[in-house]
C-alpha cells in the first residue's frame, strides 16, 4: 500500500529525514516509533504530499506521493486538532468530506457511521470547541476516516489524551482493517498495536521489524529488581552471582538489579538466597524486555527524552 | 461569513446613516417655494444654513403652494413673482447692464404656525440673498445654474455628504476584509485546518484562487449591502447603478488584492490584525476617504492617485457628486482592474506558497 525509498529532508543545516526507507502492507499497521524530533512528523509530511523530499520517492497504492490519486487513497490525522471549533463535528465532517468528493446522502452516512465508530454520535451537533481534549482527537480521526480511506496515517494521535479517550482510539485503530501509518513515542501503543515497527531516531530508521523479533534481537535479557533494607549486600550481591541464568548484577537505589536470560526461573534462588544471607527483601520485579529497551540499545537514548 | 457579509456593513450603512442621513426626520418642516429654479431654491437652502429639521421644497404653482399651506402639508411657503423658472433666466436679466428688474417674493404662511412663517422668512432673504450675489458676481451665478437637483427634499446638506462618505467609507472596509480574510487564512494554517485542506485531493491553485473569491465575494457582498442599506434606509444617492456595480466591482478586487497581499507579508495572525489596521487607516488618510471631497492639497490629491481607494473616490464622486452617468467610471474602473491584477497576482504568489509543499 505504501512504500517510501530513501527518503531525505533538511531543513538548513538540520537533516531532518536521512535516507528513510519502508513499506506499509494492506491492512497492516506500521509503528514509527522514537522521540520528539526524530522525524516522525517530517516524514508523515512528506508521505501525504506536504513537503517536498529532497530525495527519495513515496508511492502509496501505486500512485505517485502528493498525486491527487495518493492523496485521495489517504486518510490523514494530524498531531494537532484540525477541526474548525466554532462549528459542529457534522459541519466539520460535511466540509472535510465535500473536499474528498463525498456529497450527498453517501456523506451523511459517512457521517453518521464515523461519528458512531469514535464514540460521537450524541455530540455530533455539539461545536468542537466545547469538546474536551480527547474527544477532539475521536472526532479529528473521524475526519480522517470518513471518506474510507485505503490508508491511514496518525501522527501521535494519543498525545495529552485521557486514558479512557486513549483506550477508545487504541480500540478504533485496531478493528479498522485497512493499512495503518501510526507515529508514537508509547513504546506501549506501538507494541500493542503495530504488526511491525520502525524505530526513527535523528531522522534515520535504525532498525525495523514486529516487536517480538526487535526485542529478542534488541532488548536484552529478563531484569530483577530487589529491594531490601540496609544492609551489606556485597555478601548477597556474590551470592545471586552463582544462580544459574543471572549473567550480571548492578547496584540500584535501595537494592540490585539482576540480569537474567529467565527472570520468573532465577527469582525462586534469589529469594532463597536471600534469606540464607539474612536479607530482608521489601520488594521484588521481574522486567521483561520490552521495546523502550531496544531503544535504549538501538540509540543508547531513553524513548522518552 | 456573515458577520463580514451582512452585519458588519448594516452597522456601517447605519452609523454613516445616522451620521449623515435623515432625509426627512421626523418632526420636519417643510418650506415651499414657487416660482424659482431647483437650482436657485437649493443655493438658498445651503446658504440660508436651514437647520436638518426644515426642508425646502421646489412647488410647481403658487396655488399649488398656497393650498398645501392651508392645508398644512407645508409650514410655509414663499412665490416668486415673475415668470422666471430657470436660475439663468431669473438671473441674466439682472445682471444685464442697467437692469433694475428685481423679482418680488410673497410669504406665505399660516397664521398658528409661527415657525413655518419664520422659516419661510428666512428662506426668501436666502433666495433673496442668491440672486443679490448673482447681480454682483455674474460669473459665479453662472456657475450656480449649474448644479443639477436630483431630489424633491432639499435643504438638508448632509444628504450629499452621506452620498459621497458611505462609499469612501465602505472602500476602506473592503482593504481591511481583505487583510482580515488573509488574517484568516493564518489563523487557518495555526489552527492545523490549512493543513488538512492541503492534505486533501484538491490541486494547490484551486484552494488558493478558492479562498481568493471568497475573500473578493465577501468584500464585493459588504460594498453592496452598504449601497443598499444607505440608499434604501438613508435616502442615499450613489448615483448611477450601473456605474456603481462597476466600480464596486473593480474596487473590490483592487482593494481585496491589495489587503491579502500586505497582510501576507506579516509573520503570523497577530502582526496580520495589526498590518491591515494601519495600513487601512495610512491608505484611508492618504486615499482621502477621510476627508471632504476636493479637501486634500493638490499634491497629496496627486498621491491619493496612487492608492485603489483614491481612484474609487474618483470614479464614486463622478457618479454622487456630480451626477454622472456610467460611463464616466470606465477609466477609474479600468484603473482599478489593473491595480487589481497586480495585487492579486502577488497575493495568490503569496497563498500559494503557503498552501503548497
Amino acid at each position: 500500500m505504501l512504500a517510501c525509498r530513501g527518503l531525505r529532508k533538511q531543513f538548513g543545516e538540520r537533516v531532518a529525514v536521512d535516507n528513510v526507507s519502508f513499506t506499509v502492507a494492506d491492512n497492516e499497521c506500521y509503528g514509527l516509533l522514537g522521540p520528539n524530533g526524530a522525524g516522525k512528523t517530517t516524514t508523515i509530511a512528506i508521505v501525504c504530499g506536504l513537503l517536498k523530499a529532497d530525495a527519495g520517492e513515496v508511492t502509496i497504492d501505486g500512485e505517485p506521493g502528493g498525486s491527487l490519486g495518493a492523496k485521495a487513497a489517504v486518510g490523514y490525522v494530524p498531531q494537532e486538532l484540525a477541526l474548525y471549533p466554532d462549528l459542529s463535528a457534522r459541519e466539520n465532517l460535511h466540509f472535510f468530506g465535500q473536499l474528498y468528493g463525498l456529497g450527498g446522502k453517501r456523506l451523511e452516512r459517512r457521517i453518521s457511521e464515523t461519528l458512531a465508530l469514535v464514540g460521537l454520535a450524541e455530540r455530533g451537533k455539539d461545536h468542537v470547541g466545547t469538546y474536551s481534549g480527547g474527544m477532539k482527537r475521536r472526532a479529528n480521526i473521524a475526519a480522517g476516516l470518513l471518506h474510507e480511506p485505503r490508508l491511514l496515517i496518525l501522527d501521535e494521535p494519543t498525545v495529552g489524551v485521557d486514558p479512557q479517550s486513549r483506550n477508545a482510539i487504541l480500540e478504533t485503530v485496531a478493528g479498522l482493517g485497512i493499512a495503518v501509518l501510526y507515529t508514537t513515542h508509547y513504546m506501549e501503543e506501538a507494541a500493542k498495536l503495530c504488526h511491525r515497527v520502525g524505530i526513527i531516531d535523528d531522522g534515520r530508521l535504525v532498525a525495523e521489524g514486529t516487536p517480538a523479533n526487535l526485542i529478542r534481537d534488541h532488548g536484552g535479557s529478563d531484569r530483577v529488581r530487589l529491594t531490601f533494607a540496609d544492609v551489606d549486600s556485597d555478601g548477597f550481591a556474590a551470592t545471586c552471582l552463582l544462580v544459574p541464568g543471572v549473567s550480571d548484577i548492578r547496584p540500584i537505589d535501595g537494592g540490585l538489579e539482576l540480569t537474567t536470560d529467565h527472570g520468573a526461573a532465577a527469582l525462586p534462588s534469589v529469594v532463597r538466597q536471600a534469606g540464607q544471607c539474612g536479607v530482608e527483601l521489601t520488594g521484588v520485579e521481574v522486567l521483561a524486555p520490552d521495546l523502550e529497551g531496544v531503544f535504549l540499545a538501538l540509540t543508547g537514548k531513553e524513548l522518552r527524552d | 461569513m456573515v458577520i463580514s457579509c451582512l452585519i458588519a456593513p448594516l452597522a456601517l450603512a447605519a452609523i454613516l446613516g445616522f451620521a449623515f442621513g435623515h432625509a426627512e426626520p421626523k418632526g420636519s418642516l417643510t418650506i415651499g417655494v414657487s416660482g424659482a429654479s431647483p437650482a436657485l431654491v437649493m443655493a438658498a437652502a445651503h446658504a440660508t444654513q436651514l437647520p436638518t429639521n426644515v426642508v425646502v421644497r421646489v412647488i410647481p404653482g403658487a396655488k399649488m403652494l398656497k393650498s398645501d399651506v392651508t392645508d398644512g402639508t407645508l409650514a410655509g411657503g414663499v412665490i416668486l413673482t415673475g415668470h422666471h423658472r430657470k436660475l439663468t433666466d431669473l438671473l441674466i436679466p439682472i445682471v444685464a447692464p442697467g437692469a433694475t428688474h428685481s423679482p418680488g417674493f410673497d410669504v406665505v404662511s399660516r397664521a398658528s404656525s409661527l415657525a413655518g412663517d419664520e422659516w419661510a422668512e428666512s428662506v426668501a432673504a436666502g433666495l433673496s440673498s442668491r440672486l443679490y450675489a448673482g447681480r454682483l458676481h455674474p460669473g459665479s451665478a453662472t456657475q450656480l445654474a449649474d448644479i443639477r437637483i436630483t431630489t424633491q427634499s432639499l435643504g438638508n446638506a448632509s444628504r450629499g455628504v452621506l452620498d459621497y462618505f458611505a462609499p469612501s467609507i465602505a472602500v476602506i472596509f473592503l482593504f481591511i476584509g481583505g487583510g482580515l480574510g488573509m488574517r484568516s487564512l493564518m489563523l487557518e494554517r495555526s489552527g492545523g485546518t490549512l493543513v488538512r485542506i492541503a492534505a486533501a485531493p484538491v490541486r494547490p491553485n484551486r484552494i488558493v484562487v478558492g479562498k481568493m473569491v471568497a475573500i473578493f465575494v465577501t468584500g464585493l457582498t459588504s460594498i453592496l449591502v452598504v449601497w443598499g442599506a444607505t440608499t434604501v434606509v438613508f435616502g442615499a444617492d450613489w448615483g448611477a447603478p450601473l456605474g456603481v456595480l462597476l466600480l464596486s466591482i473593480g474596487t473590490s478586487a483592487a482593494m481585496c488584492g491589495l489587503g491579502v497581499f500586505l497582510t501576507s507579508l506579516a509573520r503570523n495572525e497577530q502582526e496580520a490584525f495589526g498590518v491591515a489596521m494601519m495600513v487601512g487607516l495610512f491608505l484611508s488618510l492618504l486615499g482621502g476617504n477621510l476627508l471632504p471631497p476636493g479637501s486634500l492639497p493638490q499634491f497629496l490629491q496627486i498621491l491619493s492617485l496612487g492608492t485603489p481607494n483614491g481612484w474609487a473616490l474618483v470614479g464614486f464622486g463622478r457618479l454622487s457628486l456630480l451626477g454622472e452617468s456610467a460611463g464616466s467610471v470606465v477609466g477609474p474602473f479600468l484603473v482599478l482592474c489593473l491595480i487589481a491584477a497586480i495585487t492579486v497576482s502577488l497575493a495568490m504568489t503569496r497563498v500559494r506558497r503557503m498552501v503548497e509543499p
